[in-house]
């Protein structure tokens, strides 16, 4: 493309933006606003996400033994869990120490008022499973509970299970929030588009009379809808990226885990994506809207 | 130049715009296309720049087949003629001198060529003077006469013109006409369809006369007369 025609796209783009003053702001805050909505719910639920992973990396086996497991016993099942490759660390705590660990604990001091006290001691010894990676929890707990000596096992799974639908369910939510609010944020560009080659109807026919190709009539269209997916993506990203700390906090004081998840350089990424699909939506917006551009200029009388 | 074979339009209504028409116009002849209303002169003069394509026959304008000629290339076919029409298709928005630029624009001539290319196509029209003003702030003379400096901006093969004197006064229809005898004096080839009598008994140039889509009369030299 020579220089003359993109600074004659250039020109005519941005005149045509401050021309149609009212419909230009529509589209740019359609496509900001649904931005934000979009980078909201994706915040979300890589938030929650960060969370379940944090949950998992520090994620820990309890392992019940039989009541009437010597000490002895459950030291030499240690050593055979030790060796496992899914084990990172193991720990035996016997039903002293369990007690002792329960009583200096001044808020289960209320347990002594329902008859647990250090000389008759209901608890049972335990190991403690540190897994080298979250993903081997199954792997682990499905060998471990064949163990004769095992009684029981325990590793938050009723939690991790409603955080992990809750978390499967927030992204279903935020993908569908992106494609819906995406679709009608292409939908207005499209209309806007639409409405302008309506508008200037007659100049797209003097175009065609004296020769401009397709793509010539398309450019400067093209070049709208990009200027407007910008506006409206710089607008979404000051906005997201201001506010995001300020929810975030907000957020922690209600539940403690928020704003511990992402990192700063996810959160830019984010932000680079959104920005991208602003663009995105901008440019293909006006490419549907303009696919039968011929149609306009067959009018000549 | 152009060779217009065995032509037929029939619109998808059914309506048969020209039945069977050959004619060759050769370069730098000046052509009156006559007829009524209906006749078929615009469906003629919209085929030659393709912005209608013939039922059957052929037409070649420059030696090249305009009929087969895929669309992606027609608008290289239109940077080499120059159209003119009744009404004056000017953007009100834009001066004078855009309007004509306009033509410049969408080859991608640079602004110091176009600059150059404008002051000519202005100053060959009269219009000079007036290149900072807008289509409105002109009479309709001038803004026809606007419209033919767009024409000829790219210096044209052929200038294709649909009733350009129709909206104007006698005298000022006298001027534009003058106008195309000098740009046809020139070398541009140049095919008016026109109702202006007494014009075309006037200049006594090649008169083409339609009448219900078929050419009934082609003489050199001719007159309006067709019935």
């Amino acid at each position: 493309m020579s220089l003359a025609k993109l600074s004659f796209f250039l020109t005519e783009a941005l005149t045509n933006l401050r021309r149609s003053g009212i419909t230009t702001f529509i589209t740019v805050s359609t496509i900001a606003i649904s931005l934000v909505i979009m980078g909201a719910f994706l915040f979300t639920a890589m938030n929650l996400e960060a969370f379940l992973l944090q949950m998992q990396s520090e994620a820990m086996v309890t392992v019940y033994l039989k009541n009437d497991t010597l000490l002895a016993e459950a030291h030499t099942f240690n050593m055979r869990l030790a060796d496992m490759p899914e084990v990172a660390d193991s720990l035996v705590v016997s039903s002293e120490d369990a007690v002792r660990e329960l009583f200096s604990d001044p808020d289960d001091k209320r347990l002594l008022q329902i008859g647990v006290t250090p000389e008759d001691n209901p608890l049972p010894t335990t190991i403690r499973i540190k897994l080298k990676n979250p993903d081997l929890l199954k792997s682990i707990v499905d060998k471990v509970k064949l163990e004769p000596l095992v009684d029981n096992l325990s590793y938050g799974e009723d939690l991790f299970k409603q955080f992990e639908g809750m978390s499967g369910l927030l992204w279903y939510v935020s993908l569908s929030v992106v494609v819906l609010l995406g679709c009608s944020s292409m939908f207005i560009v499209f209309n806007t588009v639409r409405m302008t080659l309506f508008m200037r109807r007659e100049e797209i026919i003097i175009m065609k009379l004296v020769g401009a190709t397709d793509w010539f009539v398309r450019g400067p269209f093209i070049i709208e809808g990009l200027v407007q997916g910008l506006i409206g993506s710089v607008i979404a990203t000051i906005i997201l990226l201001s506010s995001y700390h300020l929810v975030v906090g907000k957020f922690a004081e209600l539940i403690p885990f928020f704003g511990i998840g992402i990192t700063f350089e996810q959160l830019f990424k984010l932000t680079a994506k959104l920005f991208m699909m602003g663009l995105i939506l901008g440019v293909v917006g006006s490419l549907l809207s303009l696919r039968d551009i011929r149609k306009f200029s067959r009018s000549v009388n | 130049m152009i060779e217009i074979q065995n032509v037929t339009k029939i619109f998808p209504n059914g309506v048969r715009a020209l039945n069977d028409i050959s004619v060759t116009i050769n370069k730098g002849d000046f052509v009156f296309l006559v007829g009524p209303s209906g006749a078929g002169k615009s469906t003629f003069l919209k085929m030659l720049f393709r912005e209608e394509i013939p039922t059957m026959g052929k037409i070649l304008v420059d030696g090249k087949d305009i009929v087969t000629m895929p669309g992606s290339r027609v608008p290289y076919l239109r940077r080499n003629l120059g159209i003119v029409l009744q009404d004056f298709q000017l953007l009100k928005n834009r001066t004078v001198a855009e309007n004509v630029a306009f033509g410049l624009r969408v080859v991608g001539v640079s602004d110091a060529v176009i600059n150059t290319r404008i002051q000519e196509a202005l100053e060959q029209v009269g219009l000079s003077h007036k290149r900072r003003m807008f289509p409105t702030e002109l009479s309709g003379g001038e803004q026809q006469r606007v419209c033919i400096a767009r024409a000829i901006v790219n210096n044209p093969l052929v200038l294709i013109t649909d009733e350009p004197t129709g909206n104007l006064d006698p005298m000022i229809s006298d001027e534009i006409i003058k106008l195309f005898l000098e740009i046809n004096m020139r070398g541009t080839t140049i095919i008016m369809a026109t109702h202006n009598e007494k014009i075309v008994n006037k200049l006594r140039r090649r008169v083409l006369a339609l009448m219900d889509g078929t050419i009934i009369k082609d003489e050199e030299c001719g007159t309006y007369a067709y019935e």
